[in-house]
């Protein structure tokens, strides 16, 4: 049966005051690698008026190059409802195969916006650049700021201590590279070197890590706004210094030599200190930076893993590893000093 | 390149195909076929020099691998390989033996503090970039 009539019986059981509920306009948004998004319109009757709005539907696929789980983005963007950072309301959570045959979410679109970087750097966008670097780094300096506990998300997220923040995430994305590289990765390997020889010292403060804050996972306006953060899978608890870290790496520059394309590095970290609260310590954030490089490069090199597996050999998992595969080493080299 | 491209090739084949058929998606098929032109483009500017980049890759890691013996490794066997065959697919494979052997000269240069080739190892990789590096690379 097609998706429609399936997603529709399931919002209807869950408006019980709607009826003729219909899903139209279908369509799948693009550039989703390691899940399926579509957006849809909601048509219904209630109270004896025609109604709609406006749906995302963020659904499993059958083979991803990240494993996730949609509770932690559901409840994730859920935490952030109504504070200084801007997300779309969500509104169901299936977890179970049997609706929609994999786990997925239902949440409002914030329509009217853009989220691809590729837009930014011609008119209109380019004059506002500055503006919304500064809104970017605020928004990631208030995740920063954020009380992980008070937000409830303490109790969906697997807990980790100061000191331990660095070695978790080391060590999980290592074994990502372990099992799915299907090559060496001298590079990489030597910047896991470095990391393991020259441990940060202790999360000055374990929070929210939004885990994939970079430009492209937000929907901005002509003047600089940011209406909506997005791409919430990877979100856990954590040092702060590694979103602030992922949001330097050198591939989401975009060629323009700015952090994320929009701001000099040293505006960046003003702004986000600001924002939180907290020091930017730069040995600290150094090794942060370098890190990324290396989970970078463990998202990439997973997403060609899952082609060569068979699970999904749709073009979108072969252009993360033919784009940025080499861009990310070259990354690395950068961060490390050697090019 | 992996995945290699004669398989993405294989693939997007196949999407072209599936996308003629007048029942697609608009919205699907614009993904579907602007993503698969991104890859196209890509193979087409890595096609012609692949099996040159390889080769002149290959012989500059057997160079290194040839003074395993400075930091107590043998490599010798693994330097002494050539590239006779010029089917990608073999210099590729010849490639992986490589650098996953210039992997444990690189710690071993480094354990041992050798300066010198542990330069030579890092120039090397910076050189890799280079061979690899497309025209839309953000770095």
């Amino acid at each position: 049966m097609a998706l429609e009539p399936r997603l529709a019986a399931y919002i209807a059981a869950r408006m019980p005051g709607a009826r003729d509920v219909a899903v139209q306009d279908l369509s799948r948004i693009s550039g989703g690698a390691s899940l399926e998004t579509y957006r849809f319109r909601l048509l219904w009757n209630e109270d004896g008026a025609a109604r709609e709005r406006k749906l995302i539907l963020r659904r499993d696929p059958p083979a991803s190059l990240i494993d996730t789980e949609r509770r932690i983005e559901f409840e994730a963007y859920r935490a952030f409802a109504g504070s200084a950072v801007p997300v779309p309301q969500m509104l169901w959570l299936e977890e179970a195969d049997e609706a929609l045959d994999h786990p997925f979410f239902i949440a409002e679109e914030i329509a009217g916006f853009q989220a691809s970087p590729a837009l930014l750097f011609a008119p209109p966008y380019v004059s506002t650049l500055a503006k919304l670097g500064e809104r970017k780094w605020t928004i990631l300096g208030e995740i920063a700021k954020a009380d992980a506990g008070a937000l409830g998300l303490t109790e969906v997220m697997e807990p980790v201590a100061a000191e331990a923040c660095w070695d978790r995430e080391l060590s999980y994305w290592e074994k990502v590279l372990d099992d799915d590289a299907a090559e060496p990765l001298p590079i990489t390997r030597a910047a896991i070197r470095w990391l393991r020889a020259n441990p940060p010292p202790p999360a000055r403060k374990v929070g929210v890590v939004h885990g994939d804050f970079r430009t492209g996972n937000f929907l901005y306006d002509e003047a600089g706004g940011i209406h909506g953060v997005l791409d919430w899978e990877m979100c856990h608890l954590g040092d702060p210094l590694e979103d602030l870290g992922w949001s330097f790496n050198p591939v989401w520059s975009f060629g323009q030599g700015l952090a994320g394309g929009l701001l000099p590095r040293a505006e960046a970290i003003a702004v986000w200190e600001r924002a939180s609260g907290l020091t930017a310590d730069p040995a600290a954030l150094h090794w942060w930076e370098l890190f990324n490089c290396v989970k970078g490069q463990a998202i990439w090199i997973s997403s060609a893993r899952v082609f060569l597996d068979g699970g999904n050999r749709e073009p979108i998992t072969v252009y993360p590893p033919w784009a940025l595969q080499n861009a990310q080493d070259r990354a690395t080299l950068q961060v490390m000093g050697r090019l | 390149m992996i995945p290699a491209v004669p398989a993405v090739l294989a693939e997007i084949a196949g999407i072209a195909v599936r996308n003629a058929l007048p029942d697609v998606h608009p919205a699907d098929r614009a993904s579907s076929l602007g993503l698969s032109a991104a890859l196209l483009g890509m193979a087409a500017e890595v096609w012609d020099g692949m099996a040159a980049r390889l080769v002149e890759e290959n012989r500059a890691v057997r160079r290194l691998l040839a003074r395993g013996g400075e930091v107590g490794l043998d490599l010798a066997a693994l330097a002494a390989g050539s590239d006779e065959d010029l089917r990608i697919s073999v210099l590729k494979a010849a490639n992986d033996a490589l650098r996953a052997g210039l992997i444990d000269l690189h710690a071993a240069a480094e354990a041992k503090g050798a300066a010198e080739l542990e330069a030579a190892i890092w120039a090397e990789l910076r050189a890799s970039t280079e061979r690899r590096k497309l025209a839309a690379s953000p770095v």
